[in-house]
């Protein structure tokens, strides 16, 4: 009797795993030239804390669970993984926010939204430079995205050719 | 119990040419979806409501909100580096169903077209409808929802496509 549950327990663990990726990390995950990368949440909170900028470190924290699958100069995906897999997806409450094709590159974003705050995030993108597949969970506000996103324009503005001012080492100064 | 039948088989009939006009532009997008030379964006309305949530202190932004709360969808198909775009352009326009849309503007400079129609439903503009045509260049462009045409001009600034810059266009046309 305890086998049965321990077994119904492990089936359903394992299934609502491969729900969280649609099945398509665990599918790919072991091929050979394969980098998949689970992030827990415990060690997204740890690298929360190298992360310089208040705003970053918070939304960092706020990761519960992070996944990444990529190919080198590859695409493993095949056209009825992707159908599959964007039907999966629906099912599961995700909306598809933006598709980009563009010559061989091929990006697709999802995610799954309650009120003004993103559940889980989801992009799969294929090229021939390679293919991947992102998924990250947690609970982000959307005013708190719009503030990174909007920090990291500005910054790359400045890169661009705008004028960067760099932080002025502090001295110490000793005054008689 | 003959005028139901009838009335709903003009109500069917009527509904079924509705669709299968909108999807001539819809087979068109699907016609050149795969094709490489073609660069196709699509925006779900999804992304649209998430934005319009946002709130920020930027006045420019807080413009933008006003138009993106409403729309419903964006389709673009691109391509820039072509031969044949005047003949996509007239392909194109053939298969726009001109008794649906109204057109909006025209403009033809030299070897560039511009075209847009908007498709309404008493004051509300449902649809709009962008073309562009150059020997190198194309640009089909659809926005869905309700549209404000004094606001959607402003989106122009925003979207980082090709083509959309001819929106511009509407705000000129107004004034």
């Amino acid at each position: 009797m305890k086998a049965i549950q321990v077994f119904i327990a492990f089936f359903l663990t394992v299934n609502a795993l491969q729900a969280q990726d649609l099945g398509l990390y665990w599918k790919y995950k072991d091929y050979d030239g394969a980098i998949a990368v689970s992030v827990p949440r415990w060690a997204t909170f740890i690298g929360a804390s190298f992360v310089d900028e208040k705003a970053d470190r918070k939304l960092v924290r706020k990761i519960r669970k992070a996944r990444v699958l990529f190919f080198e100069d590859t695409s493993p995906f095949s056209s009825r993984d992707l159908k599959k897999f964007v039907r999966k997806a629906k099912r599961r409450g995700l909306d598809e926010l933006v598709t980009v094709r563009s010559g061989k590159t091929n990006v697709r974003i999802l995610a799954k939204s309650r009120g003004s705050t993103i559940k889980k995030i989801v992009v799969l993108f294929s090229s021939p430079e390679g293919a991947g597949l992102v998924t990250v969970k947690g609970k982000f506000r959307l005013d708190e995205i719009n503030r990174v996103i909007e920090k990291s324009r500005k910054e790359g503005k400045k890169k661009d050719g705008g004028i960067m001012i760099p932080d002025v080492p502090k001295v110490p100064v000793i005054r008689a | 119990m003959k005028h139901l039948f009838f009335s709903l088989l003009f109500l069917f009939a009527g509904a079924f040419s509705a669709a299968a006009q909108n999807d001539a532009i819809t087979r068109f997008f699907d016609q050149y979806a795969e094709d490489e030379r073609f660069t196709v964006v699509y925006i779900a309305p999804k992304l649209f409501q998430l934005a319009a949530k946002i709130e920020t202190d930027d006045e420019d932004w807080n413009n933008i909100r006003e138009v993106v709360k409403d729309l419903g969808g964006l389709r673009v198909l691109v391509a820039d580096s072509i031969t044949d775009g005047v003949a996509l352009y007239k392909s194109a326009l053939s298969k726009v169903p001109t008794n649906e849309y109204s057109e909006l503007l025209t403009v033809r400079d030299k070897e560039e077209h511009v075209r847009i129609w908007t498709k309404d439903s008493g004051n509300i503009i449902e649809e709009l409808l962008l073309l562009v045509g150059k020997p190198d260049e194309f640009v089909l462009l659809s926005f869905t929802g309700k549209i404000d045409l004094d606001k959607i001009s402003s989106l122009a600034k925003v979207l980082d496509v090709k083509g959309a810059d001819q929106l511009e266009k509407i705000k000129s046309t107004k004034n």
